[in-house]
């Protein structure tokens, strides 16, 4: 169950100890792997460390907007899931808790990155070093001028994301980009399912009618 | 099916998360409202999918691992963590000198003037009573550096691991 479908997008990737002692590998849930931190073993930490690194990096960087804060920010939940493992029940599942840490310390940073920040500009004059230009580089057939919208079509849909009401925000960036199941977007969010329903609807509905020049 | 019921799975049937029941391609193809309102958010799904995030860069583990050695080297998360700080160690020797100089300054009636004053602290700051405040409180700060070297063999071990365990 834990395991979801966060597996996806996640590689094969040897994880040391814990793989070996896995014998077989997919027989633990996440929780399963939580309580053997719980009981100090540091290999089945790795383990969730290399099994989440990546999609917790890409929630982060997408609420935090910058590649050095969305690490820092991935590395501080999983510090947090270290310091709470005596604390931690298998009752709730495991992605729902990360999930709920990492929301935590996204809308904490983005409040306090505001008030430094009171507005983010997606500038196009600028090169975007996380996404636009790697983009450009990796396919060589395109010309300059392509390059530009492509890069004005990704500050819209970025900006259009980020300007979102912030519920609207995290469950859209947890339903399109991490695709977490609506069930769990409302544990997370700890709203109704039918309520998380509506309120994605919403987030969408408002996205296809202000990047519709784009589609 | 009503509208409102297909409009409420659209976000899960436009990202391909839910497949269409018979009764959901049934509403759509007599329903031209949701059909098209799909096929946009379909679209709009695709357009979003232009926003890729990075790959967490070859410092991620480095770092992590640094910062989980500081958390797991970490005695004890109360009280005695502030002393492990040696700016607030010092500090608080200086404040706890100043007032252990003030009180035995002035109940000793060797009082004269301000600049004598810190002369008399700064002596009584140096060489404390063993079992006064003063004096325990030198006493950790000296544990602080002790605590510092157990952070260095954590980072041994550690790195030891790390090289015998890739
Ligand atoms: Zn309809």
């Amino acid at each position: 169950m834990d395991r979801g479908v966060l597996m996806a997008s996640l590689g094969p990737r040897p994880a040391g100890g814990m793989q070996s002692a896995m014998a077989g590998g997919e027989s633990y849930t996440d929780a399963e792997v939580m309580l053997r931190v719980k009981a100090g073993d540091q290999s089945a930490f790795d383990f969730l460390v290399q099994k989440y690194r990546r999609p917790l990096v890409s929630f982060m960087y997408r609420m935090a907007r910058n590649t050095a804060a969305a690490e820092d920010l991935a590395q501080e939940v999983f510090l947090r899931v270290y310091r709470s493992r005596q604390t931690y029940e298998a009752s709730a599942k495991f992605t729902t808790w990360l999930y709920r840490i990492a929301t935590n310390l996204a809308v904490n940073h983005a409040r306090d990155t505001r008030k430094e920040r009171p507005e983010v500009m997606v500038s196009l004059d600028e090169p975007d070093e996380e996404t636009g230009t790697t983009m450009d580089v990796a396919d060589h057939t395109i010309t300059a001028e392509e390059g530009l919208v492509r890069r004005e079509r990704l500050a819209a849909i970025r900006g259009k994301v980020e300007a979102l009401p912030e519920r609207q925000k995290l469950a859209v960036i947890m339903h399109k980009y991490q695709q977490m199941e609506y069930k769990q977007i409302a544990e997370v969010l700890k709203l109704s399912e039918s309520a998380t329903k509506s309120l994605l609807f919403r987030a969408y509905e408002t996205l296809r009618e202000q990047l519709k020049e784009f589609v | 099916m009503r509208c409102d019921k297909i409009r409420e799975m659209m976000p899960d049937l436009a990202s391909g998360l839910m497949g269409a029941s018979p009764e959901i391609g049934g509403h759509l193809a007599a329903c031209g409202a949701c059909a098209g309102k799909l096929e946009e958010f379909r679209r709009t799904m695709e357009l979003l999918e232009e926003w890729q995030a990075p790959e967490p860069s070859p410092y991620f583990d480095v770092r992590l691992q640094a910062r989980l050695r500081e958390e797991i080297a970490k005695p004890q998360a109360g009280w005695l963590a502030w002393f492990r700080r040696p700016v607030l160690a010092a500090a608080l020797t200086v404040l706890m000198a100043v007032g252990v100089g003030l009180f035995f300054t002035r109940s000793g009636g060797i009082y004269k003037s301000g600049d004598d004053e810190i002369a008399v602290v700064e002596s009584q700051a140096q060489s404390a009573e063993p079992g006064t405040a003063v004096s325990d409180l030198q006493a950790l700060e000296k544990n602080h550096d002790l605590y510092s070297d157990f952070d260095l063999l954590d980072d041994l071990e550690v790195q030891h691991d790390v090289v015998a365990n890739p």
